[in-house]
């Protein structure tokens, strides 16, 4: 019965007066079919007059069907599907998912999904490229998308649903309140609760009724709604217009725009000045082992970078194996990341002593060839990895907690910076604790002073030589762990840092972990400063002559420190 | 003593012309010019293997004109003066009748006058920026309008007013972003919707821009232009994740990757971000399947019928097609079809001969014109987990213009 009225509706396609008499049928005999609004998805998608076929999409907003919203979304990325029968109609279909033998798919037909068939009845199957999808114009999917918006507003994820309402609001279209406030009585998230009210604010911005407008403007300003903000502005730019005028109007937006403003401003500063710090942590977290090698020790080691790589790699590895134990999420796989860092220590770590007893060790009095001699380590380290995982980068996934952010304000905080810069603290802490408080802090902090002398009243120098350089090497490993979750895992990595890193040391004054410290908050804030004035490229240069200057002002860096290794 | 060494040398030299004739007769020398070495090899390689593959398959049916194709493969090795000195190579002392190369626009920039020097031909496949012209140069890349000005038709489309356009610091993001930014004047984008920003190459601290981003998006209906070279991609879209953006609030459409970029980026942060091409791998064509099965085929046990020539260095892992790829074995059809009309190797009768040639390609059918470029389908597609594009919408028969000039009227 009903794929009769299709056929019927398909010739006389367009005739008002049939699809008038086909509502008033389904109405009445196929109630159904009207509710599920297949068929009229069906007609929408065969219809060859654009604005018929935009009125029609309209005519399914509020619509509950499943089928309709997945044929929807479908259409709007050309996976809807046309197949013309022997007698010139046109069917639309979507694929069955399951694939057969020679890769074809069996075609289900939109309307009552009964599958499609030739004219002996038996069911066809399509290759990809046989496949005519059914064509939209950029008006269309903008209806599509309207009303996909409508669905997502009813699902199940709050954050679908909040994103959908947010998009909707922005659309300020008078006709969808309703929708909206229906679903503001029964939703129970209080973000999509806020985002459902800003929504309806700003649809009645454009009200005809001034009161209500005002009201609305007000709306807007007391929830500081920075969606809304935009909209204001442009409406108070009307205002200036001599046919915009309104006092009362005006003076609403100009109190709801500053209050957002000064939101925005609060935000702003916050956001600054918690990106300064994080790019902080990240200079301190890559550059701390360096202050141990370099700074403490006094070997120029070039071999850093590829420290912190071959950090980064043992997270990448720990990840892959918790892949395989856990897949790819839940608990079991988030918590890889806790072992990772522990792991990117100890083989750092490893790596380090090996190259202190079969490189470094030979080296402590002549500065130059250590740099030669770690420079060519970095090398062959960049071409073991390299030949090992490939030339292309890896992906080193974010475990579930330290993946998305809060705002403040509007400006983002991201779980894994607060991380990062957690991290930091604690790795400083803990390396003062050692320096400070253990009997291998103190021998480092007397080998350090006076190599000579330590040996004479029993420090065993080269154990502790061979200590330091392996603690240095695991906090480098660590902090490649760490990077990998903001930065790219590559044989390259370590490139990447080992300039920032010995300019932090230097800056800091070599031999000092206070002065490490401090430079790196110092860089890491001047930098996030200057950076939304001056750009990125301007920023930095200006981040680096001020360096430059600051050395030949005081060239032992922020905090001098006097010790006889350093003196040689 | 004398006499005889003469004449030895003389019958040597008989006997080397008629060997070197010998094998002049059954094939023609062909160069390709990709670095295989150094930071563009990661691209650049894949290019290569294509390349060979397109040689045996031609050789297989039958080479060209009866001639087997010979590869001359060297090493540019991501150096720009080195290209200009290879490509003089390959022209003067390997004698190649055309040269298949060059990713980077700077690596064309150096060899452009030594093909104008000794009229070689040379074939460039990669998406630029446009504004150039050699006769010795024929591009099946896209230009300009067949990348970015499709892109930002699709957004205007699709309703967007606000553009914020980040870039990697160089001649292609900065070029590519001055004519968006006409383009969008031109259709009535007001100055304070448009922002642009680069970025140095290798830049790691995303958070910033990404906070700016944030707030320009507030209003909605913003979009992200991102020509974002290499792996700098990882650290913005992880921190674009990470922020709450995505693709539903804000979308990115990136021009640098394509599927194979894909395989060193975060696919998780990527999905659902836009990407415009003349060609995806997903493209759904009896001609696409046969290229991507017997690609896939042929690297499992990679050579070159019909010559003597030793494949090495192809790695069969995860491998995948793009559209650099694809523009440069269609490249080597359009060159194979225009000696055939000319008759000839002659690089002036085969420019003639090459001037509305058409080839049926994986995507559709390409033309070359006369202002050296092809006219091309273009794709807007969606990036899925997997890797692959989904594809969205497509523009039919978009004809390259090279000068922006041109369509900014």
């Amino acid at each position: 019965m009903e794929r009769q009225l299709f056929s019927v509706i398909h010739r006389v396609n367009s005739s008002l007066a049939v699809l008038v008499l086909a509502a008033c049928w389904s109405a009445f005999i196929l109630p159904s079919a009207a509710a599920d609004g297949r068929s009229v998805l069906a007609e929408a998608v065969v219809t060859d007059d654009a604005t018929r076929q935009i009125e029609l999409v309209n005519q399914l907003a509020g619509a509950t069907n499943e089928v309709v919203a997945r044929a929807l979304a479908a259409w709007r990325i050309s996976e809807l599907f046309l197949h013309e029968t022997t007698d010139g109609v046109k069917v639309p279909f979507l694929l069955d998912p399951q694939k057969d033998a020679e890769d074809r798919q069996k075609g289900v037909r939109l309307v009552d999904g009964e599958p499609i068939t030739d004219e002996r009845g038996q069911p066809l199957a399509f290759a990809t490229f046989e496949l005519v999808p059914a064509d939209t114009t950029s008006r269309l999917r903008r209806a599509i998308k309207t009303v996909l918006d409508l669905f997502a507003v009813a699902n199940p994820n709050p954050r679908m649903r909040r994103d959908a309402v947010t998009k909707l609001g922005q659309e300020r279209n008078p006709d969808l309140i309703p929708h909206l406030e229906a679903r503001l009585e029964t939703e129970t998230d209080p973000h999509v609760t806020r985002a459902l009210i800003e929504a309806i604010a700003l649809t009645k911005t454009v009200n005809d009724d001034p009161a209500v407008r005002i009201a609305a403007i007000e709306e807007l300003g007391t929830m500081r709604s920075l969606n809304g903000l935009m909209f204001l502005k442009d409406m108070e730019k009307e205002q200036h217009t001599p046919a915009g005028a309104a006092p009362q109007i005006s003076a609403a937006l100009r109190k709801s725009v500053l209050q957002i403003e000064n939101h925005l401003w609060w935000g702003n500063l916050v956001g600054t000045a918690f990106r300064g710090f994080a790019t902080a942590a990240v200079l301190l977290v890559a550059a701390l082992g360096l202050a141990i090698t370099f700074g403490l020790m006094g070997v120029i080691n070039m071999a850093h970078g590829e420290i912190i790589m071959v950090g980064a790699y043992t997270a990448f590895v720990t990840q892959n194996i918790f892949k395989g134990w856990f897949g790819s999420s839940g608990l079991g796989f988030d918590s890889y990341f806790l072992v990772a860092l522990v792991a990117s220590f100890v083989v750092a770590a490893s790596v380090g002593l090996i190259l202190e007893r079969g490189i470094i060790r030979f080296l402590y009095k002549r500065p130059l060839e250590s740099l030669l001699a770690t420079w060519g380590v970095s090398l062959v380290l960049q071409q073991v990895f390299r030949h090992i995982f490939g030339a292309a980068n890896v992906q080193v996934d974010a475990p579930s907690f330290l993946s998305g952010s809060f705002a403040f304000n509007g400006s983002p905080i991201g779980f894994n910076r607060i991380f990062i810069i957690g991290f930091a603290v604690f790795i400083v802490f803990a390396t003062w604790l050692l320096l400070t408080r253990t009997s291998l802090g103190l021998q480092i902090r007397a080998v350090m002073q006076n190599r000579a002398m330590a040996a004479c009243v029993g420090v065993r120098t080269d154990r502790v030589n061979m200590m330091t350089f392996a603690f240095g090497s695991g906090l480098a490993g660590m902090a490649g762990a760490c990077l990998s979750q903001i930065g790219n895992v590559g044989p390259s990595l370590g490139q990447n840092y080992i300039v920032d890193c010995f300019m932090i040391v230097v800056l800091g004054g070599v031999g000092n972990l206070v002065g490490t410290v401090s430079a790196s908050m110092g860089v890491g804030v001047t930098n996030q400063l200057l950076e939304p004035w001056l750009g990125a490229v301007l920023g930095k240069i200006v981040v680096l002559s001020g360096i430059i200057l600051f050395l030949q002002w005081r060239p032992s860096g922020l905090f001098a420190t006097r010790s006889r290794s350093l003196d040689g | 003593m004398r006499k005889k060494s003469l004449l030895l040398s003389a019958l040597a030299g008989v006997g080397l012309l008629a060997s070197g004739s010998a094998t002049a007769a059954e094939t023609v020398k062909v160069g390709i010019l990709h670095s295989l070495s150094g930071t563009m090899a990661i691209s650049e390689t894949s290019l290569k293997d294509v390349l060979l593959f397109t040689f045996d398959e031609i050789n297989k049916s039958g080479g060209v004109m009866g001639k087997m194709i010979e590869p001359v493969v060297v090493d540019p090795a991501s150096n720009w003066p080195l290209f200009a000195e290879k490509a003089e190579e390959l022209l003067v002392k390997d004698k190649v009748s055309v040269v298949f190369g060059c990713w980077t626009s700077v690596s064309r920039k150096s060899v452009l006058p030594v093909f104008e020097r000794y009229n070689g031909l040379l074939f460039y496949p990669v998406q630029y920026e446009g504004e150039e012209l050699s006769k010795n140069i024929f591009y099946t890349a896209e230009a300009v309008n067949q990348q970015a000005i499709p892109a930002v038709d699709y957004m205007l489309g699709e309703g967007k007013k606000k553009f914020y356009l980040l870039g990697s610091d160089y001649v292609y993001p900065r070029t590519t972003n001055k004519i968006l930014k006409q383009y969008l004047k031109m259709k009535g984008i007001p100055d304070d919707a448009i922002v642009e920003i680069y970025t140095p190459f290798g830049h790691q601290d995303y958070q910033t821009i990404v906070a700016e981003i944030k707030r320009f998006a507030a209003g909605g209906n913003a979009t992200v232009i991102s020509t974002l070279n290499g792996d700098t991609n990882v650290p913005f879209f992880k921190e674009f994740a990470n922020a709450g953006l995505t693709s539903e609030n804000c979308p990115v459409v990136s021009f640098s990757i394509s599927e194979d970029e894909f395989r060193g980026l975060p696919a998780k942060e990527l999905a659902g971000h836009l990407g415009c091409w003349t060609y995806f791998m997903s493209i759904r064509s009896p001609e696409n399947t046969k290229f991507v099965g017997d690609f896939m085929e042929w690297i499992k046990a990679p050579k070159v019928t019909g010559v003597n020539y030793n494949v090495t260095g192809i790695d069969a892992k995860g491998r995948v097609t793009c559209s650099p790829m694809n523009l440069s074995r269609m490249g080597v059809y359009l060159w194979k079809q225009a000696v055939e009309k000319a008759g000839s190797f002659e690089v002036d009768k085969v420019r003639a001969a090459m001037y509305g040639q058409k080839f049926k390609g994986t995507a559709g059918e390409v033309t070359m014109q006369e202002n050296h470029h092809l006219v091309n389908n273009v794709f807007i597609g969606e990036t899925l987990a997997s890797g692959q594009f989904k594809i969205i919408k497509t523009f039919n028969g978009v004809a390259a213009e090279p000068f922006s000039e041109k369509f900014l009227k």
